[in-house]
């Protein structure tokens, strides 16, 4: 039997001014299952709830509808009163008369006569309403975080101070990402490797992180607080435990002429190597596809044709016949920070991007991307950071800096801003005419995005003091012409066609998403958008969390980022992720649908229409074991409670609790308009 | 025939079916017929009288006819889309089943006859004109010689649907629920339709009752527009629940407005592929969405 | 007796219909929150049902809408990209769209039914939504072909009628 109580407020004037309470009142008071009704100046005050917890306690209320505001100012209060007057908080709803009625509607009859519907509407839902407990699950506090570039650090470290586990995957040998890379970062010019190799060096040696390099994600199963994940560490030809750096074994390789990549092609490295001096962690790691020895063991010769790292090793550290590994960890919350690649400009692209053949990148040496030119301007890099041109290893004197190579052009396939191109940009600018104190620096831009906090002022700087010509307008082409770089451009503030003969081009590229994101991505359930960022779950309140409970995501994969944002980013999900740590179990809203085994048929079209993947397939199992036929399973950790699987289920056989059908059918019939 | 009683027999001789579902002769049209041994294959028969959907025997909860084992089932190019359908839900697995196509050229609206008649605009289904799926590609085997297209009928099912179209709303109104006031509820359509397998129908819910279950107008309404919406995008054109419905509502028309409204909002048409998604559960970013303010 | 914001004029014989509205919780129900905050008057003749998402809404509360007397309905929530579950209104929109084209070639005006996308900032879209289905629907005249459809004695389905007898606990 309901015993509901109806409590009808006032509000001050805001609802009494339009609506008759007390007629409210006397027309619920002997509605079949109210047990009692009160009308009061102000519910949500401390005596208007005592009022409540009195009547429920000298009542026996089973349910309590409070006729005031709007559910989403105060259903929260009145659910705690309930909750320590003994009532269950989830037999408690709220009849919204001021939102939707009195502050909207002059005439008091047709306000007081929808009052009084929207009142009797809800006490018909609450006669439905059933005492739910918090859905509680168990929560691994371990977290992984995948990616090691500045923001996986710095959410590494963030999750370890906190004083719980991180397993950091990183897929190079070398953490630090290409951050690494950079000469010197804007707005304040330090230099890169000094602010970033202490936190590197601080991940590696922090008691609470567990690094993995040369390391991928390969499976996770699982789901929020109870991830299983299996890390596949490649076969590295070193052992890591018994590897001092002393960098014999890179000295004695005789494979010298390969292109490295950290140099971004524009330096060699060895076939046994570690990506950079400050490599944390100093343990190189052995390219086997350009290395002389497995070169041989592929050609299927008898015997081995080189060995020299491995002799000069003093620890006996190298061993040609490791495989890969695989790890399995458990994980409570996975925090994705994979970061990104620069557009590869040439004619040949990836996924239906078009390249820019007529800017020559590839076939002249000295067009070269954002990347490069940190590498020349780097004091570590090939050319000790002077800045000297590919082709002929000569000084430049004029190099030309290019906007908005790829981003912000449909036609190419990419509708995006890059963000940090006009910074950087600026910055090349900077570096160059620093070196080169008689270099002509110009730029081709189309407008110029310095937003962030002293940005403006740094791009402006470039121009201002250290002489950089801006010219608002496109490139059309570059080739080389003799010994110098033609670059054809347009003026549109002049309106005229310009030639520059540059000794060098820098194209400012693209930010795109790493390769393989995708299948991580899969991987996670979590999506990506159409050029591969990883979606966050709302784009303003929610920006580092996915739709995937338990993946969070931080910095570049995510969308273009600066440094600053990648950080914050970072710390963000540390939050996120410290906050879901917080308790050993995680306690969820019962919101969530249950499926209803007995008439379910297991069509599945409920699975695939859950934006969260909570739904799966379940065996069910006669009473002696015998598999007899399968249903859908609602995973109560991950449902978000939208009820679209019971709109799709067409033999109605899923229920979402706090709004089921039973509910919403005495809703509807509350309404009932007979005369 | 002779085809198909060789294919048949071979498949239960040597094992690789437990039983055959297909037609046999009827004296009075054709009815299906479940052959166990191989010596039952000669009953077997695929004229213009074999109407029936025998997909309607997959229904998972029919475990009667799974406990006889692997089955081979007879299938028109119609009867293959069903099969799809109930794959696409689950309620199959491939493997459990052989696929006999046989090459259709349509079937008779009147099939309780001695013998199969020709097919003529008078006497054809008028479902079956424009068929997409004469060369069913799901099946294991496909038999029977090609066959010329279904012919014409007197009147389409889309000329009646325009037809219907082009009246006023009231006019509309007073057709349907005329109709539907006939309607005895006795669910024939649902029980034979291939895809209505759930093992509790929404009409059947109680607690609320949605559906009110007596037979009248309003609830006859109702229950006619669930089971409308529940075969969007699903229904094969099968023309079995008309064929059933014992006081001749022309569901044929309500099923084949709801193919056009699918096929020309979502570019959908029901195929025997089951990797095709159906378009109730898919929606892409451009749906139309004229009618939403 | 019209709501003075109400511009369409009462009907000569008094008729104020009914509607019943189903609206999003996050972004309907919260853009007719702010209607209310901002004080924009509009007809009163709507009640809203709060659902968690557009993707929870049955064709079957429409239904059961108009048997219980609803002269119309409004189906409202989260602008497509905006849904709170990310794609639940994506699935309202198909599953409304056939519901929308098959009920009018059953021969129910459209104009009873109203679908709108109201965000939780637009308070005043949410008046204008209001306001124009009500005036629609008033002209049109009360939905009297679906009640008579109704047994002859459904007419003693009052407000708490089944659930009176079914009470839960």
């Amino acid at each position: 039997m309901s015993r509901v109580g109806v409590f009808v407020c006032h509000c001050g004037e805001n609802i009494a001014r339009t609506v008759d309470c007390e007629a409210v009142v006397e027309a619920l008071k002997d509605h079949p299952g109210v047990a009692f009704a009160e009308d009061y100046k102000y519910m949500c005050s401390d005596p208007g709830q005592q009022l409540v917890k009195k009547a429920i306690e000298e009542n026996d209320l089973t349910g309590v509808v409070v006729a005031a505001c709007s559910p989403h100012m105060h259903e929260k209060t009145f659910r705690r009163a309930c909750d320590q007057a003994g009532l269950n908080q989830y037999m408690c709803e709220m009849a919204n008369v001021r939102e939707h009625c009195s502050w909207i509607h002059e005439d008091r009859g047709e306000a007081t006569a929808k009052a009084i519907d929207i009142t009797r509407t809800i006490v018909e839902k609450v006669k439905h309403n059933k005492p739910l407990e918090s859905i509680r699950i168990p929560v691994t506090k371990r977290a992984l975080v995948i990616g090691g570039g500045i923001a996986g650090i710095q959410a590494a470290l963030d999750i370890a101070d906190g004083g719980h586990e991180v397993v950091l995957v990183e897929k190079e040998a070398s953490i630090g990402g290409h951050m690494s890379q950079l000469s010197e970062t804007f707005p304040t010019l330090d230099c890169s490797q000094c602010i970033l190799t202490p936190r590197m060096v601080e991940a590696y040696q922090h008691p609470n992180i567990k690094l993995h390099t040369w390391s991928e994600v390969e499976k996770v199963d699982g789901y929020i607080g109870n991830f299983n994940v299996t890390i596949r560490k490649k076969a590295r030809s070193v052992n890591e435990d018994l590897c001092n750096g002393c960098g014999d074994c890179q000295a004695a390789c005789p494979a010298k002429r390969i292109p490295s990549e950290f140099e971004a092609g524009l330096g060699k490295r060895t076939a046994i190597y570690v990506p950079f001096p400050q490599a944390v962690p100093n343990i190189p790691v052995l390219d086997r596809q350009n290395c002389t020895l497995f070169k041989g063991r592929r050609k299927g010769l008898a015997k081995d044709v080189c060995g020299k790292c491995q002799e000069v090793c003093l620890k006996g550290a190298v061993d040609y016949d490791t495989e890969d590994t695989f790890i399995e960890e458990e994980i409570g919350a996975i925090v994705v920070a994979t970061g990104f690649q620069l557009y590869n400009i040439g004619r040949e692209q990836p996924e239906g991007l078009k390249g820019y053949g007529e800017y020559g990148y590839g076939e002249v040496p000295d067009v070269i991307d954002g990347l490069q030119f940190e590498r020349l301007a780097s004091a570590s890099g090939p050319t000790d950071g002077a800045i000297l041109r590919p082709s002929d290893g000569k000084e430049p004197k004029t190099v030309v800096f290019v906007h908005c190579v790829g981003s912000r052009d449909p036609e190419k396939g990419i509708s995006y801003c890059s963000k940090i191109c006009c910074m950087y940009n600026a910055k090349h600018a900077m570096l160059y005419k620093h070196k080169v104190h008689d270099g002509r620096a110009v730029a081709f831009y189309m407008d110029i995005r310095a937003g962030g906090k002293g940005y403006d002022e740094f791009s402006r700087r470039a121009i201002e003091e250290d002489g950089a010509e801006y010219i608002r307008g496109r490139v059309s082409r570059i080739f080389r012409d003799g010994d110098v770089v033609k670059v054809w451009g347009y003026d549109t503030l002049s309106g005229e066609q310009v030639v520059i003969d540059a000794d060098m081009v820098v194209l400012a590229t693209a930010m795109r998403p790493q390769d393989g994101v995708r299948e991580l991505a899969q991987k996670l359930s979590v999506s990506t958008d159409e050029h591969g960022f990883i979606n966050e779950a709302h784009p303003k309140l929610r920006p580092v969390e996915t739709n995937t409970a338990g993946v969070f995501v931080a910095g570049a994969c995510q969308a273009p980022r600066d440094i600053p944002e990648a950080v914050a980013m970072a710390s963000a999900t540390g939050a996120k992720v410290m906050s879901l740590f917080s308790a050993d179990e995680l306690e969820r809203e019962p919101a969530v649908a249950i499926v209803n085994e007995n008439t379910c048929i297991g069509c599945m079209n409920c699975a695939k229409v859950c934006a969260y993947g909570a739904i799966e397939q379940r065996e069910i199992c006669t009473v002696d074991g015998h598999v007899c036929g399968h249903v859908a399973y609602v995973n109560p950790g991950v449902c978000q409670g939208c009820g679209t699987c019971q709109a799709v289920c067409l033999s109605k056989s899923v229920e979402l609790q706090t709004f089921t059908d039973e509910q919403i059918f005495s809703e509807i019939n509350a309404l009932c308009y007979w005369e | 025939m002779n085809e198909l009683r060789e294919v048949a027999r071979t498949l239960l001789t040597d094992g690789t079916v437990r039983v055959i579902i297909g037609w046999e002769d009827a004296r009075r049209g054709a009815r299906p017929v479940f052959v166990t041994d191989p010596a039952g294959a000669d009953k077997l028969i695929f004229d213009t009288r074999c109407v029936h959907n025998l997909v309607t025997y997959l229904n998972p909860r029919r475990d009667n006819v799974a406990e006889l084992g692997k089955i081979g089932l007879v299938v028109k190019g119609c009867d293959a889309k069903a099969v799809a359908g109930l794959l696409r839900e689950a309620q199959l697995t491939r493997d459990d089943i052989v696929l006999i196509g046989v090459r259709c050229g349509g079937v008779l609206e009147e099939a309780e006859l001695p013998e199969a008649a020709p097919l003529s605009p008078e006497n054809v289904a008028p479902r079956c004109y424009g068929c997409d799926n004469r060369e069913p590609e799901l099946v294991d085997h496909l038999l029977g010689e090609s066959q010329p297209e279904p012919p014409r009928p007197v009147m389409t099912i889309d000329e009646r649907v325009a037809a219907l179209d082009g009246q006023a709303l009231e006019e509309r109104w007073a057709f349907w629920t005329e109709q539907f006031s006939k309607c005895v509820r006795c669910y024939a359509c649902r029980q034979v339709c291939p895809l209505c397998v759930c093992e509790r129908c929404v009409v059947e819910k109680s607690r609320p009752q949605w559906i009110e279950a007596s037979p009248h107008p309003r609830g006859n309404l109702s229950w006619n527009i669930t089971r409308a919406l529940h075969l969007a995008g699903r229904c094969v054109d099968c023309g079995e629940c008309e064929r059933f419905c014992p006081v001749g509502i022309p569901l044929s028309l309500v099923n084949r407005k709801l193919q056009q409204i699918v096929g020309e909002r979502y570019g959908y048409t029901v195929s025997d592929d089951p990797e095709t998604p159906a378009p109730i559960g898919d929606y892409r970013l451009d749906d139309k969405q004229e009618f939403i303010k | 007796m019209s709501d003075a914001t109400d511009t369409s004029g009462a009907a000569a014989d008094g008729f104020e219909p009914r509607v019943t509205a189903f609206v999003c919780n996050w972004c309907t129900y919260t853009g007719a929150d702010l209607a209310g905050t901002s004080r924009l008057h509009m007809a009163s003749n709507v009640r809203i049902i709060r659902l968690p998402c557009t993707g929870r809404i049955d064709p079957l509360f429409i239904i059961k809408a108009f048997e219980r007397g609803a002269d119309g309905v409004i189906v409202s929530g989260c602008h497509p990209a905006d849904c709170h579950y990310t794609t639940g209104n994506y699935h309202a929109r198909r599953r409304f769209a056939v519901f929308h084209d098959l009920m009018e070639f059953i021969g129910v005006d459209p104009r009873r039914m109203t679908f709108s996308w109201v965000s939780a900032s637009e308070g005043a879209k949410w008046r204008d939504v209001v306001n124009e289905a009500v005036t629609n629907v008033r002209t049109l005249g009360p939905f009297e072909a679906y009640r008579a459809l109704a047994p002859k004695d459904a007419g003693v389905a009052a407000p708490a009628g089944p659930s009176a007898e079914a009470e839960a606990s």
